[in-house]
């Protein structure tokens, strides 16, 4: 339990400091990892496809990613933050946290989720069997980003005369 | 156990909290998906540990890496469409996009 607390806390602390620190890059290594921390908490809840897929996926590539726009977009960290909204980010952290203590239990109760029993078959069952249309769903997400990334980064057409 | 499910919920939102108050008060627009890349870690720890405690962690993770894949092509596009605003406006600066003519 005392495990499971400290990195839910290094998750919520590297997730704020994404968000906190003035470098974008220091930004985007946090977020990194609190990737690497998400994916560890998923191998906890024996949960070992899902964390490998954080750690890999999230982690490697959408890390990638952003260093990469922030490397091409140099000026970019230059836009001026309201310091009052980091100033004023303690005070509604608290708020929240109070909040959420004070309700979250209660609704807990009340919401439905996911049904509970013990599940038969092995994960590969689910994922290919019970959940293909997902995977139909996932090939579709994936070849509508490669088009609209190629339709952002296509270049003008030249004239055809000359 | 529903103390367990109420130390990681209590957890995730306290992620999707801080995800929402970059997103409604920051500008610059890579922090911008920062904060919704926040957002999506909070919604992805909920799933899973929901799916822990109730005995379904089988059906939470093929949700979650549908998940991860719906993102990582959210996040390309969106990384894309930023590169082509920072291109055209020479700044990231979020307020610069509510003077677009159309």
């Amino acid at each position: 339990m005392v495990i499971q607390i400290i990195l839910l806390c290094g998750l919520v602390i590297f997730s704020g400091l994404a968000i906190l620190l003035r470098d974008l890059i220091k930004a985007a290594l946090s977020l990194a990892v609190a990737s690497l921390i998400l994916g560890i908490i998923f191998f906890r809840l024996s949960a070992p496809y899902a964390g490998v897929f954080e750690i890999s996926v999230v982690a490697g590539l959408i890390t990638v990613l952003f260093v990469l726009t922030i490397a091409l977009t140099k000026k970019g960290d230059e836009v001026a933050e309201a310091r009052l909204v980091k100033m004023a980010f303690p005070i509604f952290l608290i708020l929240f946290l109070i909040i959420d203590g004070l309700v979250m239990k209660s609704l807990l109760q009340k919401i439905p989720a996911l049904p509970s029993g013990p599940e038969a078959g092995a994960f590969g069952d689910v994922l290919w069997k019970q959940r293909t249309f997902d995977l139909v769903a996932q090939i579709g997400v994936i070849l509508a980003g490669v088009l609209a990334v190629l339709a952002l980064f296509r270049k003008k057409e030249e004239d055809g005369d000359e | 156990m529903s103390n367990l499910w109420f130390l990681y919920i209590f957890f995730s939102a306290l992620l999707i909290f801080i995800g929402l108050y970059c997103l409604l008060t920051m500008r610059n627009l890579i922090r911008l998906f920062i904060a919704v890349e926040v957002i999506s870690k909070g919604v992805s720890l909920a799933i899973v540990a929901t799916g822990a405690v109730k005995n379904n962690i089988l059906l939470a993770q093929s949700l979650v890496i549908t998940y991860i894949v719906v993102e990582v092509a959210l996040v390309a596009t969106a990384l894309a469409l930023i590169i082509n605003i920072y291109k055209k406006n020479k700044s990231l600066d979020v307020r610069l996009l509510s003077r677009l003519k159309g």
